[in-house]
């Protein structure tokens, strides 16, 4: 099936979102709570096109918005572009702290606006909750509702079901969760694990609980190693190169 | 099983409102102490019997006793009152004055509500059964033509020829969005997935609405036969029935009536010897309004949190466990077996070009009559308010009202005459909604009006998108502001802006509706934001910070009403002169002004 794009004319499949399409033919539709990992979840409504069906005109979340039939997409039109200014200043007004609204706030000429905690960073994107849900502690989650609505622990207290991965705090866009390495522990999620080293270079670079669910994972495939992603990358290289020089 | 019949000559019927407003003001009792009194007494000239009815619209009155066939309705009626009632009525065949309906607004006494013009000018169609049979007695609904629809359709109709009739009669949706029950019925049966369920939206979550809770209680087979009748229309094995947490007499008497059609065959395995295998369960709500939109509802069942998903694909085609749903609302399904026992054609007479059928209102604020009430489609804002609502309390002054619950708008005077259906009420810039109608006086004011409604969905927005959770958190931030008189000009602007991008960008039909109180008082009151923000003054004399009561010497008589009434001694005067307002003492709570006789109080 064909569909258009600000005047391009892309292949698409039956079911495939407005913002995969996009992507794939080149054309930027700026998100927020989207990553490739997880999905559209339609939160931040910053990926907001207008489409055209029969004539029809509609504004819609490209994220979520699965492709069934032939249509018109525009991705920069006045009314979406008014869209996602007004949507840069709420999270402005809500998130001043953060680098990236302070960026957007540039980039999007938005007006003075009075944010309601100077001290306030997250932008309420969700996708530490779904990091979190990838790794499968499901230690975070969104409490509470309407504008009181945030990220949070169980009681705001330290939670069992978190093993310190800070997968949430490195995927934040917004630098929100804070995390402390220090003396050989991470604090993270009002909790402080003991991390374990690298037995390639000897540095700190996970915690205990992760380490050894990665070795009860990797015993049964026989070769029980912890290493950190850098060693793990210069290895992997050393083993590529041991390969093209058979090939060869 | 005993047989009523209303109209038997033999027998007399007293009919004992026991919904849940007259439950709470003792009309259980009523009912006890009745049925003892009834029990054995064989002085009567005709058989005597009590029945136990749903909620007949009229709370303000209850606990409400009807006589039937005689026809004489009690108002405000206790326990002590009933052997008064046995001996003067029922013994006697005296009526007793101080029981009868009063009508507010005119004063006069009525034997029986139905002359009243609260009353007569209704036309009950989803509202047909209640206060007419006791809920918890399936021969009662039958009696009343039950369950005919249902037999109908099975043994004469084919599954498309339901869903054609429905189509027809032009059903909308009675929830709020008004869409047409038949193309949702017609889009389900469409697709090639199985199982299909059905789902009845009970959570009703505006404040002060409880048309859809006095359907379920007071008529629950109504809603059975619906659901059973649709199973049937678009191959369903399942249905579901999704009550507001909080409405326990619903539950009971759905439970109640799930059981007995079960008994008589009407839900279960090969209905009414026909291929149709279906049931019904009972499912309570999560108890907040956005649960009450639908594909929050779906993940409230599910056991998910209540939060709504993009419907870019319809439920009919993925809803509950990702399979064809239809959902409709309570006082839908109690439409359906009207239309196929009468026809569409029938049906589709009542109304407007674009809405079929009547409304069922609640009908509350500054009115004189309040309660629920159900009027063609297309019937006026005016004849609601002022012929059956029989006008404004206190003989104040109409200002606005507000429709579509939390998140319609606030419609003035000049719109009085519209005609109310779905589209109207859209063009306005308000909405149906579910049907709640709020009357608003002169003491109201409309900036304090727009800020309360924002203020409720602030703290029931779902919170899941940004332009709904943000963008509310905003626009009550610059509507206090104005209220508090810290207003700005370029305010307005932003509230414009900001509502316009909330109506476009939310995910769900909340955070897309929810500017309505606010572009709706802009439009229709702007004059009212620009006194607080220019001359720092609430003309209606709400908003404290920026208002100031005098008395205006020439038309205070010095009854002093409002010396008395206040709770901060600022009115001084003597008897039969002038009174003063002394501002430094003044805490401007109004008492004075909504209880002074002649209107002597001022807005400065
Ligand atoms: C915030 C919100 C609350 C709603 N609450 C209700 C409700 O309490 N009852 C209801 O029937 N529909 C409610 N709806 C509408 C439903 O989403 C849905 O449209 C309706 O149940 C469909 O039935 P109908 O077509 O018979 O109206 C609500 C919608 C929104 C956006
Ligand atoms: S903490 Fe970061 S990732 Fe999580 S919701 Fe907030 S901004 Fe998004
Ligand atoms: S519009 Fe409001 S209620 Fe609807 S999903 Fe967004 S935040 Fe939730
Ligand atoms: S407004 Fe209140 S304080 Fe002021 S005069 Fe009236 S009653 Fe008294
Ligand atoms: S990227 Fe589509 S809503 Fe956030």
């Amino acid at each position: 099936m064909k569909i258009r794009i600000d005047g391009m004319e892309t292949e698409v499949t039956s079911g495939e979102t407005i913002l995969e399409a996009a992507r794939r033919a080149g054309i930027d539709i700026p998100t927020l709570c989207y990553s490739e990992a997880f999905g559209g979840q339609g939160v931040c409504r910053f990926c907001m096109v207008e489409i055209e069906v029969g004539g029809k005109k509609r504004l819609v979340a490209s994220c979520t918005y699965p492709i069934t039939e032939e249509m018109e997409v525009r991705t920069a039109t006045p009314a979406v572009k008014e869209i996602r200014r007004n949507l840069v200043t709420l999270l402005y007004r809500r998130a001043p702290d953060s680098d990236l609204m302070k960026k957007l706030f540039q980039e999007y000429n938005c007006d003075r606006i009075e944010p309601v905690d100077p001290e306030e960073s997250c932008i309420m994107c969700r996708l530490c909750v779904k990091a979190c849900e990838k790794v499968g502690a499901n230690a975070i989650s969104t409490v509470l509702r309407g504008t009181e609505k945030r990220v949070a622990t169980p009681f705001d207290e330290g939670s069992e079901e978190c093993v310190g991965c800070s997968a949430c705090a490195d995927i934040c866009p917004t630098g929100a969760i804070p995390v402390k390495e220090e003396d050989g522990r991470r604090e993270i999620w009002h909790r402080s694990f003991e991390m374990s080293r690298c037995e390639e270079c000897g540095k700190h670079y996970t915690t205990q609980p992760v380490s050894e669910h990665v070795k009860e994972q990797t015993e049964l495939n026989s070769s029980s190693e912890n290493i950190c992603p850098g060693c793990r990358r210069k290895k992997l290289a050393a083993e590529m190169a041991k390969v093209r020089l058979h090939v060869d | 099983m005993i047989k009523h019949q209303v109209n038997n000559p033999e027998e007399r019927m007293i009919l004992v409102c026991c919904g849940t407003g007259c439950l709470a003001n003792g009309s259980g009792a009523v009912y006890e102490e009745l049925c003892r009194a009834l029990e054995g007494n064989d002085r009567y000239q005709v058989k005597t019997f009590a029945k136990a009815t749903g909620c007949n619209g009229l709370c303000e009155k209850g606990p409400l006793v009807k006589i039937m066939p005689d026809d004489i309705t009690y108002c405000h009626v206790q326990a002590e009152d009933v052997s008064e009632i046995v001996e003067e009525t029922l013994i006697k065949g005296e009526l007793i004055k101080r029981l009868m309906y009063r009508d507010p607004a005119t004063k006069q006494y009525y034997r029986s509500h139905h002359d009243t013009d609260f009353y007569k000018k209704q036309h009950k169609v989803a509202l047909r059964n209640i206060g007419e049979i006791d809920p918890a007695q399936v021969q009662d609904y039958l009696e009343r033509g039950g369950y005919q629809a249902l037999e109908k359709a099975i043994k004469t109709m084919t599954p498309e020829e339901v869903i054609e009739e429905v189509l027809n009669a032009g059903l909308r949706g009675r929830g709020g969005g008004g869409f047409p029950t038949g193309l949702k019925w017609k889009a389900c049966a469409a697709t090639d997935k199985q199982p299909r369920y059905v789902i009845c939206n009970g959570d009703e979550g505006d404040p002060g609405a409880f048309m859809d809770r006095s359907i379920l209680e007071g008529d629950p087979h109504t809603v059975l036969e619906g659901l059973i009748i649709c199973a049937y229309a678009i191959g369903a094995s399942m249905g579901y029935i999704y009550v507001r947490d909080e409405y326990d007499l619903a539950v009971k008497n759905l439970t109640t009536a799930i059981k007995d059609a079960r008994k008589c065959g009407y839900l279960g395995r090969n209905i009414l010897g026909s291929s149709l295998s279906f049931d019904i369960e009972i499912v309570r709500g999560g108890g907040a309004f956005v649960c009450g939109e639908e594909t929050a509802l779906i993940n409230s069942i599910q056991g998910n949190v209540g939060e709504p998903w993009d419907k870019y694909i319809f439920p009919t085609e993925k809803g509950l466990w990702e399979q064809p749903t239809v959902i409709n609302n309570v006082e839908t399904w109690a439409n359906v077996p009207v239309i196929i026992n009468a026809g569409s054609d029938k049906f589709a007479s009542i109304g407007t070009e674009g809405s079929k059928g009547t409304k069922v209102f609640s009908l509350v604020g500054k009115v004189v009559n309040t309660g629920l009430v159900e009027v063609p489609m297309g019937t006026t804002l005016r004849e609601i308010i002022f012929e059956i609502g029989g006008g404004i309390q206190k003989g104040r002054q109409f200002k606005a009202v507000q429709t579509g619950g939390p998140s319609g708008g606030c419609i003035p005077e000049k719109l009085l005459d519209l005609p109310v259906d779905f589209d109207t009420l859209s063009q306005a810039g308000s909405m149906m909604g579910s049907g709640g109608l709020i009357v608003m006086d002169d003491r109201t004011c409309m900036v304090e009006v727009a800020r309360y409604y924002v203020n409720f969905l602030a703290g029931e927005s779902c919170g899941k998108c940004v332009p709904c959770r943000e963008g509310i958190s905003l626009l009550l931030d610059i509507l206090t502001r104005i209220c508090e008189g810290k207003g700005k000009l370029e305010d307005l602007d932003l509230l414009e802006s900001m509502s316009k991008t909330i109506q476009q960008a939310a995910l769900c039909a909340l955070g897309r509706t929810a500017p309505n109180p606010v572009l709706s008082t802009l439009q229709y009151f702007r004059d009212e934001y620009l006194e607080h923000i220019n001359n720092h003054r609430c003309p209606a004399g709400v908003c404290k910070e920026l208002t100031e009561f005098y008395i205006d010497p020439e038309l205070c008589n010095g009854c002093g009403r409002c010396r008395r009434k206040c709770p901060a001694d600022a009115v001084t005067g003597e008897k039969k002169k002038a009174h003063e307002i002394d501002l430094s003492k003044c805490i401007t709570c109004g008492e004075c002004i909504n209880n002074c006789k002649f209107q002597a109080v001022k807005v400065k």
